[in-house]
């Protein structure tokens, strides 16, 4: 497929937190794109990931799995993983697979960060 | 790669080459990594190289008695596309040089033959048939691994259910319209006893043979809870602390799993986080199938399942579907929605269940039009007829 990835990762640090933001649809073609992101932040020791998903428009099963992941992995090196930003699609997603209630999902960045 | 020598064959009519040959490369000769053939015209090549069709490099000169070079180069496409050649030629010989680097020649060497030329040369052209049989490899790896696949796709279709024998309460047709690569999508129905009709869609995440794995486990696995006659919710737990166990990778399944009662059309059902089904009433209005608030299977092991009902009356239809078909886009990248599901269910009321089941799937695929299909498009359709005669 000679399509542009439909998904990008930015970060920003805002102590002890890394802030990722994925832009674009999270699918099984895009998914490696999100793997690698966060390999990064695990090589450079990063477990207290806040997940702001203000610019994220799709996130298929493939997606959710690798949120699931990290958020076990961020659990069982002792740190923390925050969901916030989460547009109506997104959340209704979160809601049907029952993802609301074992992920810690906040509606905003500040309430996000406020729970750090 | 084995480690057989690569075999060379070379051709000229007189011996200088071959003496050339033996003395330049006997260390590699001796030490079993190039082994040389001989033969004095172009005749005789094709004879040797029949006789042994692991020759994977000719080194030919061109003027020779009864077959020259460059007839032998025409000839030798034929004998195997994919052995290579090297022409020698006397100095300036461009004219001949071009005729045979046209007929496809991989290189070429003049008389005086320089050894380090022949050796270069030799090796430049050892190297490229080595990285063309990797290549080789490498595809017949590919199309050997494409090939498990589609064994993969044929094993998750083949498991599907047989038609459902008539029953006194409902028809029952269902379809999985497969994306590209191996997908998880399944959907089941069987009798779980005399009087319960088992109805089942799941969505196994991510996508492949591992997705197709997680597929046929499920489907094993709830056939297997159901036995003991429990509440589909019972079933459920029991299905999912099994796939949560040691679940390193986090592959989850949203599933839904119907219990249909024949002699009254009580649905009891337990939903994991699958898409809310539908229900097409006989004066055309749609509902949804309320969710049990719970949790994908495969992720936390101790989570406790609910039930709910529906009754379903005559002439209802029930309709189970995966997100292939929600999601379906066009190529505006638009998706097909729940809205337009309910749409399209609408004006089918009172329908035949493969009428209403081909009607949602066509739908689905006009609107997505050229745009590829991303995901397993499935649907299970259950029309109830008429009410139950009492025994």
């Amino acid at each position: 497929m000679s399509e542009t990835p439909k998904l990008s990762v930015s970060t920003e640090h805002n102590d002890p937190a890394v802030i990722m933001c994925p832009a674009g649809r999270i699918d099984g073609n895009t998914v490696s794109i999100l793997e690698g992101a966060l390999q990064e932040q695990y090589d450079a020791g990063n477990n207290i990931l806040v997940f702001d998903f203000e610019e994220l428009n799709y996130i298929s099963s493939a997606g959710l799995r690798v949120l699931l992941l990290t958020a076990r992995r961020s659990q069982q090196s002792g740190g923390k993983v925050i969901f916030c930003g989460l547009a109506e699609n997104i959340s209704q997603i979160f809601q049907i697979s029952g993802f609301n209630d074992i992920l810690n999902v906040k509606s905003s960045r500040a309430e996000a960060l406020a729970d750090l | 790669m084995d480690n057989s020598p690569v075999r060379v064959l070379v051709v000229d009519d007189e011996e200088d080459l071959e003496l050339l040959v033996r003395q330049k490369f006997r260390r590699r000769i001796r030490r079993g990594e190039l082994e040389f053939l001989f033969a004095h015209n172009g005749k005789e090549a094709l004879e040797q190289l029949l006789e042994n069709p692991d020759v994977r490099l000719v080194l030919s000169d061109i003027n020779m008695p009864v077959m020259d070079g460059l007839t032998l180069l025409n000839q030798l496409s034929e004998v195997d596309q994919d052995i290579q050649a090297v022409i020698v030629s006397a100095y300036g010989d461009m004219d001949n040089i071009r005729i045979a680097m046209n007929r496809g020649a991989f290189d070429f060497l003049t008389k005086p033959i320089d050894f380090n030329d022949l050796e270069i040369t030799i090796e430049k052209a050892l190297r490229h048939i080595h990285e063309m049989q990797t290549a080789l490899e490498a595809r017949d790896n590919l199309v050997a691994i494409r090939q498990e696949l589609d064994v993969a796709r044929q094993v998750q279709m083949s498991v599907r259910p047989k038609e459902l024998p008539e029953n006194r309460i409902c028809e029952v047709n269902a379809e999985i319209i497969p994306a590209k690569e191996i997908g998880g999508d399944l959907y089941d129905y069987f009798y779980i006893d005399e009087f319960h009709l088992g109805l089942v869609i799941a969505d196994v995440s991510g996508k492949g043979v591992p997705a197709a794995l997680f597929t046929l486990l499920t489907r094993a696995l709830l056939r297997a809870a159901t036995k003991n006659h429990s509440s589909p919710a019972e079933c459920l737990n029991l299905v999912n602390d099994l796939l949560s166990e040691d679940n390193e990778t986090c592959i989850f399944v949203t599933l839904f799993f119907g219990s249909l009662d024949i002699t009254n059309g009580v649905m009891s059902y337990s939903n994991a986080g699958h898409n809310l089904p539908r229900v097409l009433r006989v004066d055309s209005s749609v509902v949804e199938v309320p969710s049990t608030n719970n949790l994908v299977l495969g992720v936390l092991k101790g989570h406790q399942y609910s039930n709910d009902q529906i009754q379903l009356d005559p002439g209802d239809t029930l309709i189970l579907y995966t997100d292939g078909i929600s999601e379906a886009e066009n190529s505006l990248e638009e998706e097909f929605g729940e809205a337009r599901l309910d749409e399209k269910l609408t004006g089918l009321a009172g329908m035949r269940a493969d009428i209403v089941l081909q009607d949602v799937i066509d739908s689905v695929r006009e609107f997505a039009g050229d745009a590829p299909q991303s995901d397993d498009i499935t649907c299970l359709v259950a029309r109830m007829h008429d009410p139950v005669k009492s025994p």
